[in-house]
Order: structure tokens, then sequence, then C-alpha cells
């Protein structure tokens, strides 16, 4: 079998990071975005980016893919400081003045507050999605969700809806990437300059595509029924993921350094 | 459990890796920022032929994978309201499907486009005021006090209603098309 067409910003490896489970990695993020909000100062902010710092470094990945989600956010970033710093006709000091327009450096300072907090908030928890393949981490949600199920919610049908979805991207991509070589090869142009052309050139890709959608969506239902699948309640799994110790201890030790710091600076 | 929905599910499912897909192909990139693609398309189309309740599931489901391959958090509340509720709330559309449907098994063109645009343009609203709610409450947080924040969201999310016109144009298409190769009612029939 061909390996699957790469998606998403899984960078496979074996690192501490890497292996320690989706849960656990969920909960710290949830603590660092805490630890965030909760930091009034730039000494919060070092203390945090020295967390980021860590984890990266002892992940392996490169910084080139970790500050990729960084340029994403380039526009709120600008949008944040220049929100706080310009001014109109101000009264007070300036640092720089372009005719009416001037930068405030008090304002500066805020702005450069809320930046770098963005910025650690998008590099910290895109090292999630970096270090854990999509279907671990569809593991980990199911787990979460698990407790729902006594309220009535459907977690199972849920859990196996993300697991095939997830699965089905790269045949579907795959799939797509077929249709477009097809259609280019009976002289049909996906290059066009302007929205609307463009969006027109890929009608003839679109209709395949949901044709082979629906079609699927039989063919696989049938497979599931006749193989006697029954909904998702008591599923069991061929990679069973397991919470163990040295996960537990991760979890509590950060979780509770991430907020004593939050609480402190 | 019975085959009909066994069915369903595996279609939001397979929606849901298309909607993926479709999110990797930018038709437009908005001077803001925003992109413009077509990955509303094929939850506008589940929940326009399998109802709301199967929109609304396959909207929050793939707000669910588009967190886990392109997360994007810039404030607590906001992975909430720009994830599973936005696209939960395009699955809205389908509060058309049942006169959709009729008017496509008339073959009535008119009817169908009319009802298809309305459906599209409550989901892509609906989708419209999650974004728009997350816009408000995130520079609301980061730009300074007395700001027009909701001024700010209502123009930084103008990619949606954008979207939201292509997916309608792509869907006007499709629609008859898959009506005809796989239609809906008939295949409800067999499945139970």
């Amino acid at each position: 079998m061909r390996p699957p067409v790469p998606f998403g910003q899984f960078v496979p490896g074996d690192s501490a990071v890497h292996r320690l489970e989706a849960r656990a990695k969920l909960g710290l993020a949830a603590a660092f975005t805490a630890m965030l909000f909760m930091v009034g100062g730039f000494a919060g902010l070092g203390i945090s980016s020295l967390f980021v710092l860590v984890a990266v470094a002892v992940s392996g990945v490169p910084v080139r893919l970790v500050l990729r989600g960084v340029r994403v956010v380039a526009f709120i970033l600008v949008f944040t400081l220049l929100a706080h710093s310009l001014r109109i006709e101000p009264a007070t000091v300036a640092l720089v003045r372009v005719g009416p327009l001037a930068i405030d450096p008090e304002g500066l300072v805020t702005g450069s507050f809320f930046a770098v907090r963005i910025v650690l908030l998008v590099v910290g928890t895109s090292l999630i999605t970096l270090t854990t393949s999509p279907v671990r981490l569809a593991d980990g949600l199911e787990h979460l969700m698990s407790p729902l199920q006594r309220v009535g919610f459907p977690a199972g049908d849920v859990a196996m809806m993300l697991t095939v979805a997830l699965r089905f991207i790269p045949t579907t991509a795959e799939e797509a990437e077929k249709i477009i070589l097809a259609q280019t090869a009976r002289g049909a142009r996906f290059d066009r300059r302007g929205p609307i052309a463009r969006g027109r050139a890929y009608v003839p890709v679109l209709v395949p595509l949901f044709v082979s959608l629906f079609r699927r969506a039989d063919e696989l239902a049938t497979a599931m029924e006749s193989r006697c699948y029954r909904g998702g309640t008591g599923r069991t799994r061929l990679h069973e993921s397991r919470f163990a110790a040295t996960d537990w201890l991760t979890l509590l030790a950060g979780v509770g350094l991430m907020l004593t710091v939050g609480v402190l600076l | 459990m019975d085959s009909r929905r066994t069915r369903v599910l595996i279609e939001i499912a397979l929606s849901v890796a298309l909607a993926a897909v479709l999110a990797m192909i930018t038709v437009w990139r908005m001077p803001q920022g925003g992109s413009v693609s077509l990955n509303m398309l094929p939850l506008f189309i589940i929940a326009l032929r399998r109802g709301t309740g199967a929109g609304l599931a396959a909207g929050a489901l793939y707000g669910a994978v588009d967190f886990l391959v392109n997360p994007y958090i810039v404030h607590w509340i906001q992975p909430i309201l720009d994830y599973p509720v936005a696209y939960g709330l395009v699955g809205l559309s389908g509060v058309v499907s049942r006169p959709l449907k009729a008017a496509l098994s008339q073959a009535a063109y008119g009817a169908s486009v009319a009802w298809a645009a309305a459906g599209i343009a409550l989901g892509g609203l609906g989708r419209y005021i999650a974004h728009f709610a997350s816009g408000v409450v995130f520079f609301g947080s980061f730009a300074p006090e007395g700001q027009p924040v909701w001024l700010y969201s209502a123009l930084y999310n103008t990619y949606v209603p954008v979207s939201a016109a292509a997916a309608l144009a792509a869907a006007i298409v499709i629609l008859p098309v898959l009506e005809r190769a796989m239609p809906s009612r008939v295949s409800d029939s067999a499945g139970t």
C-alpha cells in the first residue's frame, strides 16, 4: 500500500513529547492557555516562553515548522500592535511621527504584551498537532467524551465518524488529484486568474467527487453492516492507547507548575 | 442499529473528509487574510440532502477535524466559537431539506435554486454570526477600550458570505446532478 498523502501538520518522531499520551497533551495545552491568560506581565510571558522552548527542544520538531503557525496570525499581530500604539494627533510623547499619525511608546509596550501572548498561544498549542497524529488526537478526544455517553450523547458514533473522516482525508485528496489530472488532460485549466473563473474551473472536479462520495458511503455502510457493525457502544480498537504513570506524572507536574506561574506572575 | 442510520453516519464522515480536502484548495485569498474556499460545500450538501440534524453533526464534526488538523487559537473561548459552533451552524441550511428535495424530484429547477439559496444563506449566516461573536470577544480583549470592535469583526469575517456565495454557485450545479445519480429519496427507502 502506498503511504498516505500527508495532511495537517504532524511531524512523525519518537521524542518524549511525541510519546506523551494525547489526553495528557490536551490537558497541558489547556493549562498552558489558562496560564497565558492569568499572567499579568512580561515576567510571566518569559517563563511561559521558557516552557515552549523546552517543549520544542525536547520534541525535535524543526523550528521553521513551529513558527509556520505564526505566519497565519501575522495580520492579527500587526493589528494588535497598531491598535494599541497608533495615535492620531497625540498629546503625549511619540516615538515615530508620520503626518498626523504617531506611535505611542506606552501603547507599543501594551501591544507587544498582547502580541507575544498570541505568538505563545499559537506556538504552544500547535506543538500538539505537530507531535500527535490526528488519529491519536481523535482517540484522546473520544476518551474525553466518553463520560458524556451517560447523558445520552452518542460518543461512540461520533468517535467512529471522526476516525472514518480522518482515515478518508488522504483517500479523498488522492481522488481529487486524480480527477484534476484527468480534467487537465481533457483541456481544463485551473490556473485562471480571478475567483469566478477559478471557481468555475473546479465544477467538473466537484461533480464526480460528490457522486463518488455518496457511492462510497453506500459501499462502506454495507461493508460495515455485513461485518456486524451495530453502533459505537462497546467498540474495541486495534491500537489501544494507555494512560501510563509517566503520562500522569507529566500532566500533574505540568499543570501544577503552569497554574502556579499563572497565579504568582 | 438500522442500516439507514449507519449510512447517514458514513455520509457525514465522508462529507467531513471532502470538506477537509476542499479547505486545502484556496479559490481566492482576501486582502484582510481570510481565504475563500469551498470547504462549506460538502456540509451544505449533506444538510440539504439529509436534514438539519445530519447537517449540524457534519458541521460540528468538521469543526473538530479542522481544529485537529489546523488549530488556530488566540483566545480561550475563540476555538469553541470558531470551530464546532461556527461550522455546526452551517448545518442549519438543512431546514429547507424537505421542500428542496420535493422541488428536485419534480425537476422544478427555479424552486430548487430558491430553496438551496435560502438554506445556504441561513447556514452561511449562522457561521458568520459565530465568527463575528468570536471576533468581538477576541478584538474586545486585545484592542484598547473604546474601539469599534464589532466593526473590526464584521469586516474581518467578510470572507464567510463570499465563501457561502461560491458554495451556492457550485451547489446549484451539483444538487440536480447528484439527485439524478444518487436519488436521496430512493436511497432512503432502499436503506430501511
